[in-house]
């Protein structure tokens, strides 16, 4: 709804408005769908357009105040930004390999530390990534950006990584806090600067009791499986790998609950200037959105295989039938008609019973999640933001395609 | 209803009234004249649905124009003819075209043209460099199947006599490291720099020293023309270029397997062929018949078949090493003209035969 206030009339109290998202589900399923099956004859270039696709629609279906968000990147900056990333691992895939033998003569497996690079690279790419698509979004006419080095963010990002090993996790709250607030501090709102103000202290406290009960399930799990193994050698190998199995599923059950915890946590902490934001998401529809995943994968996997059956049944019976009149390939170590179109049609298969899954997933985390977030999400002091003056430029598309060619999550 | 304007240089809110003329769309604020867009240069902008948001093409970039009043939408429709521009409407025909033929290119390329250059490549590495690599590879192996190699003495000695008077054969002075490797697989691996391993359910599955020679002799074969090393170019070439375009493609990691065991099984089946016929060779220059050897392999998988002896279900262009109809053919054409004396002594076949047993 537009609430047209001019910008004259000055408002008495700072009133937090509440975001609203106003995208449609139906259309988002078909854009998905749609864009989901076109990557099958297109290699995979799809995603390009794909993803450009859903960041317009979510960008533009966030609003506060009556103000929409607009997503200014093209699908074409992506496709580039994958074409620089191949040319910059090319030659450092090569080194990789090099590098990997002459470990792997001194010693087995001795080149799984090389891996490490990859890490680094993924911070890297991942702040970059950020840095586009800060600089591709737009609100009020203003462009939002960031300034900052890729290279100093993944080193931060490193040490604390290794901080989290050495603490068995137990650092998490801080290092997420301090990376946080690096980013913010580098990231503008034309020429107003963001900070975070959230602490390690506050999100250690509201989740400490999570991360302590995860540890106790796994350490419980092994303890019991061991005793179970010892006690039955026959029997409890497998009593063990179910014990293993209950953990994971009680860390599975606490992941929504985690994070509505981080992202209240972590929206409350965001300013822009005078500008302050809070979030109340609760537990409950992130969990809603947790089962609904499951259940319609469950579905979607049971009424591929049924189908998939029929049509494996019908082909069977009719390439059995032909094969004796054509090629009987098996014998000559050729590839007959009916082996390589059954190859070609189970490639097909396969990828569509893949995509789905990836539809299922961004249709509820992506599109769903989004959407939970925004609309408990509420800004306050907005006219603060009139102060702002256009600054920055569009940033490069490097960290997209390293992103999309080392195929880490860099977010939405 | 009046219209939200951002000028694109302050993140000031101004609320502006519109007026639409067949030339120009014309913005005015509180009475003032702000400015005036061209219909031809006004372009719509990503918005929620029942808003309108406009931009002017030539004006500043990120200048925006949000119109939620359906007359006023009304109105721009009829008079700014052109306000999709030509960048945002996407070709999807156009998108199917280039990838198609991209990923064809590359496909053929990878086809093509990687074997090419693993066999212009292969002669260019040195034999010191193809030995390393032939160690890292034997450290995987050992890590993976298992160190235990078989040193019963007299039987190391039976296989050095069967080696020697291969290599004599083929007139050849191979750096050649042949063992027996504790392993229930009934198979023998070639790797890059000489070094064979034998396992312990082969030896076990054969009947003969001739038997036995042929899968040596074979493996000899894929030594002498380095074809462990020519795999393994051509092997990391494929999945280096395929990895690197659609790896990360939903799905890819799994194709890209599969293509590359396809187009690898492609040329070891050239591979095999050659090592058949360099087996064959030499087993005729030693005056022995060929074909036992592939009377072993086709015993060897006969015991993979099921109760009926149907073949198993894996097509035959699938494997690497597929014991077709062809191979027996061409091993069975193979007969000594004169016979020669037997590769091992009772004594010594016995001996190879126990190698594996401890001392």
């Amino acid at each position: 709804m537009t609430t047209s206030v001019s910008s004259d009339v000055p408002l008495t109290a700072p009133q937090p408005s509440l975001m609203l998202f106003s995208g449609g589900r139906g259309e988002f399923l078909k854009m998905l769908i749609k864009g989901s099956l076109l990557q099958i004859p297109t290699f995979g270039f799809y995603r390009f357009w794909l993803n450009t696709k859903i960041r317009r629609y979510l960008w533009a279906n966030t609003q506060v105040q009556g103000e929409a968000f607009e997503y200014t990147g093209t699908a074409k900056e992506l496709l580039i930004g994958f074409l620089i990333a191949l040319a910059v691992l090319a030659p450092l895939y090569i080194v990789y390999f090099i590098l990997a033998f002459m470990l792997e003569e001194q010693a087995a497996f001795a080149s799984i530390p090389l891996v490490l690079v990859m890490y680094v690279l993924a911070h890297f790419g991942g702040y970059r990534a950020r840095k586009y698509r800060a600089s591709r979004t737009v609100f009020r006419g203003i462009r939002f950006w960031m300034k900052g080095s890729g290279w100093a963010y993944a080193f931060r990002a490193i040490l604390w990584d290794f901080a989290m090993m050495f603490t068995l996790g137990l650092a998490l709250p801080w290092a997420t806090a301090s990376l946080e607030r690096y980013r913010m501090r580098h990231t503008y709102f034309g020429t107003i600067q963001g900070d975070f103000s959230g602490t390690g202290w506050t999100l250690f406290k509201r989740g400490w009791w999570i991360w302590a009960l995860s540890l106790i399930a796994m350490i419980a799990s092994f303890a019991i499986g061991s005793a179970l193994e010892a006690a039955d050698p026959e029997n409890g190998k497998s009593l063990a790998g179910g014990m293993v199995f209950l953990a994971i599923l009680v860390v599975m059950l606490l992941w929504p609950l985690t994070l509505a915890i981080f992202t209240r946590w972590h929206i409350d902490g965001l300013r822009f200037g005078d500008v302050v934001m809070t979030n109340n998401l609760r537990a409950g529809p992130v969990y809603g959105l947790f089962f609904k995943v499951l259940f319609s994968s469950i579905g979607f996997m049971l009424a591929f295989i049924l189908v998939a059956a029929i049509f494996a049944g019908a082909g069977y019976l009719f390439f059995d039938g032909l094969g004796a009149l054509f090629f009987d390939g098996a014998e000559s170590g050729e590839p007959g008609l009916a082996e390589a179109s059954t190859i070609f049609v189970t490639m097909i298969l396969y990828l569509v019973f893949l995509l789905g899954f990836g539809v299922i997933n961004r249709y509820f985390f992506g599109r769903g999640l989004w959407a939970a977030v925004v609309t408990t999400t509420s800004v306050s002091n907005l006219p603060a933001l009139d102060a702002a003056v256009a600054a920055g430029q569009p940033s490069g598309v490097l960290g997209e395609g390293l992103a999309d060619a080392l195929d880490f999550n860099a977010g939405i | 209803m009046d219209a939200v304007f951002y000028d694109g240089e302050s993140a000031r809110r101004r609320t502006v009234s519109l007026k639409v003329t067949a030339s120009s769309l014309d913005i005015h604020e509180g009475g003032e004249w702000i400015a005036s867009w061209p219909t031809g240069a006004v372009r719509r902008k990503d918005a929620p649905e029942g808003m309108l948001r406009l931009t002017c093409e030539g004006g500043p970039l990120l200048a925006r124009l949000d119109v939620t009043d359906p007359a006023d939408q009304a109105a721009i429709r009829t008079h700014c003819l052109r306000l999709e521009g030509r960048e945002s409407k996407e070709r999807t025909g156009r998108i199917l075209f280039w990838s198609l033929a991209a990923a064809a290119s590359i496909v053929l390329c990878v086809a093509f043209l990687i074997p090419i250059f693993a066999e212009k490549l292969t002669p260019l590495i040195p034999p010191s460099v193809e030995k390393r690599f032939g160690t890292a590879v034997d450290n995987q192996v050992k890590a993976l199947l298992g160190d235990k190699v078989c040193n019963a003495k007299p039987g190391v000695a039976a296989l050095q006599i069967l080696t020697e008077r291969l290599q004599k054969a083929k007139g050849l002075e191979l750096d050649l490291d042949i063992a027996v490797l504790e392993s229930k697989i009934p198979n023998a691996i070639a790797l890059p720099g000489g070094k064979i391993y034998v396992f312990q359910a082969l030896l076990d599955e054969a009947g003969s020293a001739d038997e036995l020679a042929g899968v040596l002799a074979h493996e000899i074969g894929h030594v002498a023309n380095r074809d462990g090393l020519r795999k393994m170019i051509q092997s990391g070439g494929t999945s280096y270029l395929l990895g690197l375009l659609f790896g990360d493609v939903t799905g890819g990691g799994a194709i890209v397997l599969a293509s590359e065991y396809l187009i690898n099984s492609a040329h070891s089946r050239e591979a095999e062929t050659a090592a058949d016929d360099f087996a064959g060779q030499a087993m005729i220059t030693l005056g022995r018949p060929a074909h036992p050897m592939a009377q072993l392999l086709k015993r060897i998988e006969g015991d993979e078949d099921d109760e009926e002896g149907n073949e198993r279900k894996l097509p035959a262009f699938l494997s690497t090493h597929p014991v077709t109809d062809q191979r027996l053919k061409a091993l069975e054409k193979l007969v000594p003209s004169k016979p020669g004396e037997p590769l091992l002594s009772q004594e010594e076949w016995r001996a190879l035969k126990e190698i594996c047993k401890p001392t």
